[in-house]
């Protein structure tokens, strides 16, 4: 039998936190950035109870830990998914490349 | 009686008060002059009744303020109240006060007209003021501010070429005279140490040959200069171009008789020199003759007054130069009220023709009747016919000179009288006969009209004073010769007679053309003047020119030449510290703004604005950082 041991996880961890970051750097939709970094919170979450099961099993840190990063970005998205819908009021657009009044 | 200073300092002060305010105001309290000089007629009538009965010497009020020291001697500002001082005063303040109010109607459509009363209080005051005067120098002083308000109102419209340049003329012209004046102060302050009257009349006797005859005739030429006599004559005509109530007060009432005040205060000296009595009497008697026949060929009215006011200064000169100072003074009073009666009437008569050219008038009695009785009062004072004033002092003066058995003059005077009355004669007709050459003629304001009703009055009635005003002023009065007041009575009749036949009658009229005709030569030399500023103009004004011209190409080209020179070196100089300037300081301070703006220019190229580029920077740094970790660690 195949033994899945904690490498295992952390490789997925790390394949799911690539996608995130490629996400986030790439599509031009303000809601695929919010996904993608969703997608990055979520790698980290699964590090966390992956190390927690394995390395300290008698303790539920890391499950703790993850479940108030899980509520954190549950506000988080509220919060982004509120500031999209305003800019596209101002702007009818939700293109991150057109938003760059910023600019220097 | 400390009184008696208010008289000059209450013009004084509504002239104070008037100048720093600004037009608009100055136009709307325009009525402080006359308030002012009511109050000095006031205090006048006042001063007047303490001097009354007058004749002796109690009845002078003296006072006097120290103003300076000059080695060792006082100068003070003095007031001298005597009879001749009190009687200069009324004339001086009724005159005024009736010009004031006469302006008020003349003027009140004149956007300066604050500044024209302003001017005229300044006048009255300087003349007071020399009318009080007890030394010589703060008489000058006065007759100096008088010039200057003369000045300024012979050229109160100067947006115009002729007021401007007459009054330069008047100004220059009197300026000879004061020169005199001047040097004769100087001479008698060398010889007495002070400029007091007493002082100097107190020792005139003992004065050094020939010094009493140089000090009178250098007062004298300062009294030739004020007063117009030939040959200083000239600037009066011209000075007919100011407003014509001015004319009235300061060149027909006071400020020229301001000359004759002069000679019959400082008489004392005269009388010691004996010489310039007679050079008195020659000169009054030339101007009075001179004025008269210019007077006679003159169409501008007001000219005809004005060479008549030359006369009739000629008149109060021969006078006093022939020993009868109280005539000439005397004259003088009438003189005032008739003449400035005349010039306000003139005043009333260009309003309504819109002219002052004679020959387009025409008529005017039909439409004017206040003018014209009031006119003709003056005219006949003027003419010397009974009972109006002028007939009284002609009288007088004429019956000194026949008992100073001056009969070459007494009948070069009756000639001049003679031709008085021709060219009142010609002026009346031509004024107030014949037919209307204008239409809307209109009568004068109240306020013009009230003056020159009191002004006919007085010069109704004062010649019956004649007797009087010789006792008040402590000589004996005598009622007219009969020889002489029948024979002045004759002469002016004739003139007058003379004026009808050429100007009055309707049907055969002498005009100009056959007048000339007839003349030719003589009528040519009269009606320029005979030649005095012509004479002027060639041998004094353009030398003076000349000299003038080549002195100002010098200070071209020598002396401009030298300051040009030193700026243009200057100029250099700067020229090379400038560049300096630009090239170091401004290139230091330039370049470091100017490396700042490139590192931003640079810089801000990053700045793009998108949030994906700085999360790629980010990325990017982590990259390095970890790769740095892993190298470092390794």
């Amino acid at each position: 039998m195949m033994q899945v041991g904690p490498s295992a996880f952390m490789a997925l961890a790390a394949v799911l936190f690539s996608l995130g970051l490629y996400g986030a750097v790439a599509r031009k939709s303000a809601v695929m950035v919010l996904m993608s970094l969703e997608l990055m919170a979520v790698a980290v979450s699964l590090n966390m109870v992956a190390l927690s099961r394995f390395v300290t099993p008698t303790e539920m840190t890391g499950q703790v830990f993850t479940i108030f990063t899980m509520v954190v970005s549950a506000a988080e998205i509220g919060l982004g998914l509120a500031l999209v819908l305003a800019i596209y009021r101002q702007t009818r657009s939700i293109e991150l490349t057109r938003m760059d009044t910023l600019k220097g | 009686m400390a009184y008696v200073a208010l008289i000059p300092l209450l013009p004084a002060i509504a002239f104070a008060v008037l100048t720093p305010l600004s037009r608009q105001m100055r136009n709307r309290v325009r009525w402080i002059g006359l308030v002012s000089v009511g109050g000095a007629l006031a205090l006048s009538l006042a001063a007047f009744a303490a001097v009354w009965p007058g004749g002796s010497e109690e009845a002078t009020y003296r006072a006097s303020l120290p103003i300076a020291q000059v080695g060792g001697v006082d100068l003070n500002l003095g007031i001298l109240l005597d009879p001749v001082a009190a009687i200069m005063l009324l004339v001086v303040t009724v005159v005024g006060t009736c010009v004031q109010v006469y302006s008020l109607g003349y003027m009140h459509r004149d956007e300066r007209v604050g500044w024209y009363f302003a001017v005229l209080s300044l006048f009255t005051a300087a003349m007071l003021a020399l009318v009080l005067a007890d030394n010589f120098l703060m008489l000058y002083m006065a007759w100096e501010v008088m010039g200057l308000c003369s000045y300024l109102l012979i050229g109160f419209w100067h947006e115009q070429e002729a007021p401007r340049k007459a009054s330069q003329k008047a100004f220059l012209t009197t300026r000879v005279g004061d020169v005199g004046f001047a040097i004769g102060l100087a001479l008698m302050y060398a010889t007495v140490g002070s400029f007091e009257y007493d002082a100097v009349f107190a020792g005139v006797g003992q004065w050094a040959p020939g010094v009493a005859t140089a000090v009178a005739l250098l007062l004298l030429i300062g009294a030739m200069g004020k007063s117009a006599q030939v040959p200083l004559h000239v600037w009066l005509p011209d000075a007919m171009a100011g407003p014509t109530p001015a004319s009235a007060l300061i060149h027909a009432a006071t400020m020229v008789a301001a000359g004759v005040y002069l000679v019959a205060r400082a008489l004392p000296i005269f009388e010691a020199s004996g010489i310039a009595l007679t050079i008195t009497m020659i000169v009054g008697v030339t101007t009075a003759l001179v004025g008269g026949v210019i007077a006679a060929v003159q169409h501008d009215i007001k000219k005809v007054l004005a060479y008549s006011t030359i006369s009739q200064l000629g008149f109060m000169f021969v006078a006093i130069g022939a020993g009868g100072a109280i005539a000439g003074m005397f004259h003088l009073v009438t003189h005032a009220f008739f003449k400035s009666l005349l010039f306000l009437g003139a005043g009333v008569i260009i309003h309504a023709a819109h002219t002052q050219d004679m020959r387009e008038m025409g008529g005017l009695s039909k439409h004017l009747p206040w003018t014209t009785w009031t006119f003709g009062a003056g005219a006949l004072a003027l003419a010397g016919i009974a009972p109006f004033s002028g007939f009284w002092s002609k009288d007088e003066i004429l019956y000194a000179l026949y008992k100073g058995e001056h009969y070459v003059v007494l009948a070069l005077a009756a000639a001049a009288a003679f031709v008085t009355a021709f060219y009142v004669a010609r002026l009346w007709f031509r004024v107030f006969t014949g037919p209307v050459q204008t239409d809307h003629l209109k009568e004068g304001h109240a306020e013009m009209i009230g003056p020159m009703v009191l002004l006919a009055g007085i010069t109704a009635t004062l010649g019956f004073s004649a007797p009087f005003f010789s006792e008040f002023l402590g000589h004996a009065g005598h009622w007219p010769d009969p020889l002489i007041a029948g024979g002045s009575t004759a002469v002016a009749l004739g003139g007058l007679a003379l004026g009808y036949w050429a100007y009055g009658r309707r049907t055969v009229v002498l005009n100009t053309r056959s007048l000339k005709e007839r003349a030719g030569y003589a009528y040519d030399a009269l009606a320029k003047k005979l030649y005095f500023d012509l004479t002027y103009e060639y041998f004094l004004i353009k030398p003076f020119m000349s000299v003038t011209e080549s002195l100002y190409r010098f200070d071209v080209k020598a002396v401009d030449g030298v300051v040009n020179g030193a700026a243009k070196a200057w100029n250099g100089l700067t020229a090379v510290s400038a560049r300096f300037d630009l090239a170091v300081v401004d290139g230091a301070v330039n370049g470091l703004a100017g490396s700042a703006r490139a590192a931003g220019r640079t810089l801000r190229k990053i700045q793009v604005g998108r949030v994906q580029t700085y999360q790629r920077y980010i990325l990017g740094a982590v990259v390095l950082l970890m790769v740095w970790i892993v190298v470092k660690g390794a």
